[in-house]
Parts: C-alpha cells; sequence; structure tokens
C-alpha cells in the first residue's frame, strides 16, 4: 500500500485529469483509513477504564466504528489512545511505541490528565504534564475521565479530520490539533443520535427494508 | 470486610479479642500499647520489637496472620518521626472464625536515623513492599536482600513522598 500511495501522485498528476482522479482516490482512501483505526491496547490509569467500557464493554460499541481491533502490538495499530497519566518512566516508552506504529498513525489524548497534567499538575514529581510534551495529538478529548460518549465524540471527530484534510498529495502532513470538548448544548442524545446517522449512511444493512419486513431489532433501534 | 456482623453483637467480641491480643503482645514487649483512634485493632510498638511482634502474629496456633496485605508509611515532620504501617490478615486460617481478621501494627523510626529491621523472613512479599517504602521515603530495613529503588529511576535522588521533598520538575501551586 505505502509503495502505491506513495507514487500515485506523481504519476497521476501529470496525466490528463489525473488531478480529479485523485481527489476520488483520496476520498477512497480517506474513507477507508477513517473506518479502520486498529486502536493500540495502551491504558495507564483510571482513562484506560472508561476506554474499557467504549471499546470492550456491552453497552457501548466502538466496532460500529470501525475501531474495535485492538491491537497487542503497536506494529498493527494505527491510533494510540492515551488513556491515563503519564509519567516520567513512562514518557519513553509511549515515545518508542508511537514511533514503531505505522504511518499514517493517530493520536487521542482522554481525559485532563493527558491534556494537561489533570489533578496532578502541582507538587508532582512524576507526572508529565501532558502528552502533548511526548507525542504530537491530534484530537484531545477533556473529562476526568471523559464518558465513553466523549471518547466517541472523539473518535467522530478524528474521523471527520482524516475524511476532510488528508490528502495523497501531503502524506504525513499533520493538521491543527483539535479539542474535541463537547460543544455548549450537546447532550448525550445528540451524539447518540449523530451516531446512529452515522452508522444508517454507512450500513451494509437497509433499515428501510428490513423496517418493511417488519424486523423487530430494526424497530427498536428505529425507536432507540 | 464482607459479612461482617451487626455492629452491637460484634462490638463486645471485638474489645475482647482486642484485649487478649493486647495482653498476648505486652507477655512479648512489654511497651505494646493499644492505638485508641482507628478503624481497625492496631498495636503500637517500639521499633525494635517489631520482627518478634510479627513473628509471633504469624506463628501463634491461634492467630495466623499469613499475609502482609500492605506496607506503608507515613512522614511526620513535626514529631520528626516516620510512622511504619503494616497491615495484617489471616487468610488461609483452617479454623472458622467468627469474624474475618485483620489487624494492624504500627511503629514509629526517628526522620533522621530511619532504620528497621526486615520483616521479609516472614512474609515473603515484605521484600516488595520494603522495596517500595524504601523508594518513597527512605526508610533503611537491615537485613533486606535487595534493597533497591523499586519505581523510581536508579540515579534519583531523594524520596519524594518525604513532605520536605522539592525538586526542580515540581511545579508549586499560584497562590
Ligand atoms: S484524567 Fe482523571 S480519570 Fe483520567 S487518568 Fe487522569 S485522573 Fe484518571
Amino acid at each position: 500500500m505505502g509503495m502505491i500511495t506513495d507514487g500515485l501522485p506523481g504519476f497521476l498528476e501529470p496525466l490528463p485529469g489525473g488531478s480529479a482522479v485523485l481527489t476520488k482516490v483520496d476520498q477512497l482512501v480517506n474513507w477507508s483509513r477513517s473506518n479502520s483505526l486498529w486502536p493500540l491496547t495502551f491504558g495507564t490509569s483510571c482513562c484506560a477504564i472508561e476506554m474499557m467500557m467504549a471499546s470492550g464493554a456491552a453497552r457501548h460499541d466502538i466496532s460500529r466504528f470501525g475501531a474495535e481491533v485492538v491491537r497487542a502490538s503497536p506494529r498493527q495499530a494505527d491510533l494510540i489512545i492515551i488513556a491515563g497519566t503519564i509519567v516520567k518512566r513512562m514518557a519513553p516508552r509511549l515515545r518508542t511505541l508511537y514511533e514503531q506504529m505505522a504511518e499514517p498513525r493517530y493520536v487521542i489524548a482522554t481525559g485532563s490528565c493527558t491534556i494537561a497534567g489533570g489533578p496532578f499538575i502541582y507538587h508532582s514529581y512524576t507526572t508529565i504534564r501532558g502528552a502533548d510534551e511526548i507525542i504530537p495529538v491530534d484530537v484531545y478529548v477533556p473529562g476526568c475521565p471523559p464518558r465513553p460518549e466523549a471518547l466517541f465524540y472523539g473518535l467522530l471527530t478524528l474521523q471527520k479530520m482524516i475524511r476532510e484534510g488528508e490528502s495523497l498529495r501531503h502524506p504525513g502532513e499533520r493538521r491543527r490539533p483539535v479539542l474535541s470538548a463537547l460543544p455548549e448544548g450537546m447532550t448525550i442524545e445528540d451524539i447518540q443520535a449523530e451516531m446512529r446517522d452515522l452508522l444508517v449512511a454507512d450500513a451494509n444493512v437497509k433499515m428501510s427494508e428490513e423496517l418493511a419486513e417488519g424486523a423487530h431489532w430494526a424497530q427498536e433501534l428505529k425507536d432507540f | 470486610m464482607q459479612d461482617s456482623p451487626p455492629p452491637g453483637e460484634d462490638q463486645a467480641g471485638e474489645v475482647g479479642f482486642a484485649q487478649a491480643l493486647l495482653a498476648a503482645a505486652q507477655a512479648i514487649e512489654p511497651a505494646t500499647v493499644l492505638r485508641d483512634k482507628s478503624d481497625r485493632i492496631t498495636l503500637q510498638v517500639p521499633a525494635a520489637a517489631i520482627a518478634k511482634i510479627c513473628q509471633w502474629l504469624r506463628d501463634d496456633p491461634a492467630l495466623r496472620f499469613d499475609l502482609l496485605y500492605d506496607h506503608t508509611a507515613i512522614d511526620w515532620p513535626a514529631e520528626n518521626r516516620f510512622e511504619l504501617v503494616y497491615l495484617l490478615a489471616a487468610v488461609l486460617d483452617p479454623q472458622p472464625r467468627t469474624r474475618d481478621l485483620q489487624v494492624m501494627v504500627t511503629t514509629s523510626v526517628p526522620r533522621d536515623n530511619p532504620v528497621i529491621d526486615t520483616v521479609c523472613g516472614i512474609w515473603p512479599i515484605a521484600e516488595w513492599q520494603e522495596r517500595e517504602v524504601y523508594d518513597m521515603f527512605g526508610i533503611l530495613y537491615t537485613n533486606h536482600p535487595d534493597l533497591r529503588r523499586l519505581f523510581l529511576e536508579d540515579d534519583w535522588e531523594g524520596f519524594p513522598l518525604r513532605k520536605d521533598y522539592e525538586d526542580d520538575f515540581m511545579l508549586e501551586r499560584p497562590t
């Protein structure tokens, strides 16, 4: 993949109409990348519990957004969710893990600890005040800990960033990091509605057909 | 603690047990006292007697405290001492008991000379717990087989959980 995507812009761009084709290829590549973010198994303290709630527990299902293939090896992962306090001894390990991940790689920092040191910012002999002192962060998800919904919202934000902002013309270029704080007035229902719309848009199951056939699960999902 | 009996019923039994324990401990170390403000039975012993008392608590057939489930220290700079805390439980006891036993043993060492006997001959897990306390408070355990830092880097200077610890990395809270 890497060789093709690296060579493609140089090959397509000079051709007549190549630019338009490349834009289409971009869309395809970004769509597949944003829907197959494989996170690394990485969690250092309380926020990790919340991440497990999002990725492994019953109520919230991160696999609906293509991010459930939690990998134990950084070589197979392209997303690192920094969940939990980073201390001085962890910092070099975090850096190593990040560098071992294959490009393109993305970073979500969840919780105030990874954003700024959180409750341990003062009088701590060891807490790193912000994971972005160690590795570049794409999306910050504030909270102590953030609710699973907020983590989902951060993931949706990252997917949006990938779909809209990336191009094979500039591989590896980093966009400005974003703070994925829930906007004023945003409620859990809004996030759930956004997730539902996304699922319906991406679905390989046609809800309308299922509903017409009277599938009760489809009715329940619709009423949810 | 699960299944603890209703308070009224247990009170008498607990007090009786504490008095019996104190009497037995005083036979071994006369300076032992019961601590009054505590959420569980607590024996305060002089630092020199810690190994003797712990050995007895583990080996006495009526007690058999076979698990040292926590060991830590508290820094009291105003009183110039470190308080060492040993939390004991009896988990492998074959005799049925009316309540599960947990006992705390505390002792104090001077801040300027924090030396005490190790208990890792009694409970091997103490080897790790004492390493941690050494790492954070700088308590020196005599006869410990491997007293090295546990969590911090080997070249760390100072003991960060002491109240007077400071280094360049720390931020003061702006007032
Ligand atoms: S932000 Fe809060 S919940 Fe998250 S790791 Fe820090 S202290 Fe724990």
